[in-house]
């Protein structure tokens, strides 16, 4: 239990009203055996009372129904959860496929790289055809 | 879930797509998320923009949260507090005319007012604070929050919280009873 002096009282009271259930934790204990026992409490907290009366006749209407429904329309359901699931399996699906596809093509083309090559090689081994010495023959 | 988080296990429900838990959700803090909103901002369409925008963002957050520093109510109150304050800022940034006056609440103590009436002039007088008090009391009165929890939020020291708390509660009660001339 912490220390209570009439200072400490009134500076609590004036802000958080008459009401001990408002009283930092760590103070009420104390400030309500001070309230007890000092008969210069009963003023502070008439006083303090009154105002709280004031503030607590303030009343906020009800959320409309409308409002109501509109937020829970869009409140996460399995559907929903479900539906977001397989959209995300469905883009991962579609990026491996791309990225299947692309390296599909890579080993396609490092399949076909040698073959080019040999047919490189191939056609340097073949002399060029002279058609001009074949005609020649002819 | 976070067995100190009164809300932990509801909102674990909420990020698994169960519909009755979202609605449990929302029938506790629909009406704690709107009355702080409209008394910060003292506007009904505004406040329900407010709370839609807040929701949104928990059902995006529900299925990721995870327990920490934070209860979910009090992470709730930060996203609103800062839309709210958000809010307040650009209404701010656009100047009021020069022949503008604050409308005058109705001394409480000058007649006998129906509850109705009272809670208006109080609404009124609490708009009329200035911001900052404003806010403490909404977030310590109203939406019953530690001041720990409160101070946090606003971003200051209890002991400044405690003295906006003091000097709001005096301005508010000399605005009602017609003595702040």
């Amino acid at each position: 239990m912490t220390d209570m002096d009439l200072n400490r009282f009134e500076d609590l009271v004036a802000a958080y009203g008459a009401t001990p259930n408002r009283w930092p934790e760590d103070e009420r204990d104390a400030a309500e055996a001070f309230a007890r026992s000092d008969p210069r409490a009963r003023a502070l907290l008439a006083d303090a009372d009154s105002i709280d009366a004031l503030l607590f006749a303030h009343k906020v209407a009800e959320p409309s129904r409308t409002l109501r429904t509109m937020v829970i329309e869009g409140a996460p359901t399995k559907r929903r959860l479900t539906g977001r699931a397989r959209l995300w399996w469905t883009t991962l699906g579609l990026a491996l496929a791309g990225a299947s596809g692309m390296l599909a093509g890579s080993a396609a083309t490092a399949a076909l790289e040698p073959v080019s090559a040999n047919v490189q090689l191939y056609s340097q081994d073949v002399p060029a055809l002279d058609y001009s010495t074949e005609e020649n023959a002819q | 879930m976070n067995s100190e988080d009164p809300d932990g296990d509801l909102v674990r429900r909420v990020g698994e797509g169960d519909v009755h838990a979202a609605e449990a959700l929302v029938a506790r803090k629909l009406p704690r998320m709107t009355a702080l909103a409209q008394r910060l901002l003292n506007d009904r369409t505004e406040a329900e923009d407010v709370v839609q925008e807040v929701f949104l963002r928990v059902w995006k957050s529900a299925s990721a949260w995870r327990p920490g520093a934070a209860k979910f109510d009090t992470w709730m109150h930060r996203v609103a507090f800062n839309l709210c304050t958000d809010r307040l800022r650009r209404r701010r940034e656009v100047a009021l005319p020069e022949t503008w006056d604050a409308p005058d609440p109705q001394p409480l103590a000058d007649a006998a007012i129906s509850a109705e009436q009272q809670s208006d002039a109080v609404g009124r007088a609490l708009a009329d604070l200035a911001p900052r008090q404003r806010e403490a009391i909404v977030l310590t009165y109203y939406q019953e929050l530690p001041n720990r929890e409160a101070a946090a939020l606003m971003g200051i020291g209890v002991d400044a919280l405690e003295s906006l708390l003091a000097r709001g509660r005096r301005a508010l009660k000399a605005r009602l009873e017609g003595t702040d001339d």
